[in-house]
């Protein structure tokens, strides 16, 4: 069967074929693709097995760890900063091992485009000392998951897929095919020296890591190399920048003046081997997308050139125009300056009809700009457009970011400012509950607003724990966010829908009251269905009409600049504000932003 | 053949590339793309490259495209930046196209199967028939029918 994958559902498509059946990860973009596709193929095929995403990546990577020990076939999946969330199991998984296979799928984002950091996930497999291999095309993601659960399992340890935003989201035709349902038996071996071990265990464990690390950097297949074209010079490279650097020889005609060096393993890396290689050449290039994980375990550097010598640029993504850039300055291509056409920039907005949007405004109404607004990571960092997000740091950062302000404030500042912290339903459950009963138990007056949309929305409308439904289909016991904060010990907790601006309003001055009264956390839930999930839409609030009574409307911009609804469109000729009909939804939230009432709705 | 496809979010942009990609299937025809769309639900461009029987990455460079379908005017002049000949293979929906769509069907996304329309009549490769294969298999058939229809005359 060919279809036409993504390289994220192919990675999917090849561990459910090599008999992986537990599968559980966070979502985050550009890795969030993986874990549904295993859900519908699972359902496709008739698979027993679990898959669904958990709370957090540390919380996944340790179910998936035990899945393993138990004898079940299992992968995670994460993007990149997700890794460093999952650093304390991923670290010990890799001592202990994972007796039925396990499969760390981590995308990077190189750029970056859609995250806080541009890191190598390769590091980390380096750092970790599990081994981790990295296609270049969808076909290869298909063919290197399967062979990434195959060393997993015969070794006992986790084998990372390392994949970057290009290879996530490139689509190619693959031919598939996913197997019997085979029966698959779980078998928990007691061996408390292992699974339990203490320090000394470690040491021992410690020991077998490294000699089978030892053993995967000379294996057949992973440590060897695709050679490509006959030149002088030789340029090592492996992941997406092999499929470039591939097509610029051939686009370029520089067969007879380039040799690729395609490595399928960045680590453990078989340095003897590439020597062997690069022995007849002057003049070696090492061009890999991310960090110089080659390039760095080569040691000595000879005639290499990469990025410690500066020929290679040390952040941004490798992208093809960047690589052609590389060969042009180091003459293997000729330079052509031509002056690139950028699309014509948009600046990233909530949705219009966004409960979001409603719940900012209402922030700003009261806080104006007397407060430190903490946020965090989800689609409400978007709360910038509105002025009401100062920080953005990492999941559950605005909570923790709050407890910090509000007590250097009350120590050292002149005056005390309030701190207002926004974060997400899912953000909150992720990594917002352990800085709230810090903030609870040391006396932090912080306002916490959650922004609950009832989704993961950012990435693309994936469950949450509060949800009745998993992303699996299988019912789930929803996690009431008010009961959480409640069992805290939060004394003040007000729910509201995001659409009652009033209520909004006197909800928080009330808190900021209570917080200085108290010197206590104040929560506020604002709640609101995402407009962008079908449901949500379907169910939202919808007026027969919303519009700019023309002759009210001053052109003042009010409306354009606090309430910031991509469908409020200033006509610089006319000099007033119109309402663009293709993606209004009409929900008229906009209404209160008009200081002049131009803003009507029709019911 | 390179091709790339221009949008923004949620106007099929992507579904229209599944379906000129799944027409290279049936035909045997090797094919690859590469999606760019990191804020698109955002209201940002969504960026689709096409390589159709050639090469290892879907990457298309910039003067080397033989056609580029545009789905948003405003990114007309960005469109013409990829072709090999600013002057060949630039498929735009107008206003007009767009509201015809909009104005027959209720639905915006009825313009894809327009611009397929146009897609086949300006190359060799696919015919009418291999496009009717692939639509026969997509939800509303007569409505993009009717489209593609347009788009072919």
């Amino acid at each position: 069967m060919k279809l036409f994958l993504s390289g994220n559902e192919a990675i999917a498509f090849g561990l459910l074929a090599s008999g992986v059946r537990f599968g559980v990860g966070y979502p985050g973009t550009p890795s969030s693709e993986v874990l549904p596709t295993a859900i519908e193929i699972s359902k496709k095929y008739a698979l027993d097995g679990y898959f669904e995403w958990s709370v957090n990546e540390k919380v996944a990577f340790e179910e998936a760890t035990a899945a393993s020990i138990a004898g079940i076939g299992s992968f995670v999946v994460m993007k990149q900063v997700g890794l460093n969330v999952a650093m304390d199991p991923f670290m010990n998984t890799a001592l202990v091992g994972s007796p039925g296979g396990l499969v760390v799928v981590v995308a990077d984002d190189p750029g970056p485009h859609s995250s806080q950091t541009e890191q190598d996930s390769r590091f980390l497999a380096f750092f970790a000392k599990i081994p981790v291999i990295e296609p270049a095309t969808p076909k290869e993601a298909y063919e290197f998951s399967k062979l990434a659960f195959n060393l997993s399992k015969k070794f006992e340890i986790p084998v990372m897929i390392r994949t970057t935003t290009r290879v996530s989201h490139s689509r190619e035709d693959i031919e598939v095919s996913i197997g019997d349902n085979k029966p698959v038996k779980v078998d928990f071996k007691r061996d408390i020296d292992r699974f339990a071990a203490t320090p000394h265990f470690r040491f021992l464990l410690h020991k077998q890591l490294n000699r089978k690390i030892k053993v995967v950097a000379t294996l057949e297949w992973y440590s060897d190399f695709d050679e490509y074209f006959d030149g002088n010079i030789l340029i090592i490279t492996s992941g997406i920048s092999f499929a470039y650097l591939y097509d610029i020889v051939e686009e370029n005609g520089l067969q007879d003046r380039v040799k690729l060096l395609r490595v399928r393993m960045p680590y453990p890396l078989n340095v003897e081997k590439i020597r062997e290689r690069t022995k007849r050449f002057d003049e070696v290039f090492v061009i890999e997308e991310g960090y110089p994980i080659i390039e760095m375990q080569l040691g000595d550097r000879g005639c290499f050139r990469g990025r410690l010598t500066g020929d290679v640029p040390q952040e941004g993504e490798l992208t093809i125009d960047e690589i052609k850039k590389i060969l042009s300055r180091v003459g293997i291509l000729s330079s052509e300056s031509e002056e690139s056409v950028k699309p014509p920039f948009k600046r990233p907005s909530l949705c219009p009809g966004c409960g979001h949007r409603s719940a900012f405004y209402a922030i700003k109404k009261v806080f104006k700009n007397e407060a430190i607004y903490t946020g965090d990571i989800g689609c409400y960092t978007l709360g910038l457009n509105l002025n009401a997000v100062d920080t953005v740091h990492c999941m559950g950062a605005s909570v923790s970011f709050g407890f910090g302000f509000d007590k250097v404030y009350s120590i050292f500042g002149d005056t005390d400012r309030p701190v207002v912290a926004t974060i997400g339903d899912s953000t909150f459950f992720h990594s917002g509950i352990p800085p709230l009963i810090d903030a609870v138990h040391n006396y932090s007056k912080l306002i916490l607003v959650i922004l609950d949309n009832s989704t993961v929305a950012m990435t693309g409308n994936q469950t949450t724990p509060a949800n009745e439904i998993g992303q699996s289909g299988r019912k789930t016991k929803p996690v009431k966010i008010e009961d959480v904060v409640r069992a805290l010990g939060v004394d003040f907790i007000k729910v509201r829908d995001a659409y009652d601006m009033d209520g909004m309003i006197s909800d928080l001055q009330e808190a900021k009251e209570f917080a200085f009264r108290n010197s206590l956390p104040a929560v506020l839930i604002f709640r609101h269905p995402c407009v962008y999930s079908g449901e949500g839409l379907k169910n939202n609030v919808r007026f027969k009409k919303v519009f700019v009574e023309t002759s009210l409307c001053t052109g003042c911009k009010v409306c354009v600049k606090q309430f910031e609804c991509p469908s409020l469109v200033y006509n610089a000729e006319k000099k007033r504000v119109f309402i663009d009909l293709a993606t209004c939804i009409k929900c008229g939230q906009c209404v209160v932003s008009c200081p002049f009432n131009a803003i009507k709705v029709e019911k | 053949m390179r091709l790339v496809i221009l949008g923004v979010g949620g106007m099929g942009a992507i579904t229209l590339s599944k379906i000129i990609a799944q027409m290279c299937i049936d035909k045997g025809i090797p094919v690859r793309s590469s999606e760019i769309h990191g804020m698109a639900k955002k209201g940002g461009l969504v960026e689709i490259q096409m390589k159709i029987g050639e090469g290892k990455s879907g990457v298309v460079l910039k003067k080397t495209a033989d056609f580029a379908i545009v789905l948003d005017e405003s990114y007309k002049d960005y469109a013409r930046s990829y072709l090999k000949d600013s002057e060949k293979g630039l498929i735009v929906l107008t206003e007009k196209d767009k509201l015809w769509a909009v104005n027959q069907f209720g639905d915006v996304r009825f313009a894809n199967a327009f611009l397929l329309g146009r897609f086949i009549k300006s190359q060799s490769v696919f015919d009418k028939d291999d496009a009717l294969s692939v639509l026969e298999q997509f939800k509303f058939f007569d409505k993009n029918k009717i489209s593609f229809e347009r788009g072919l005359s």
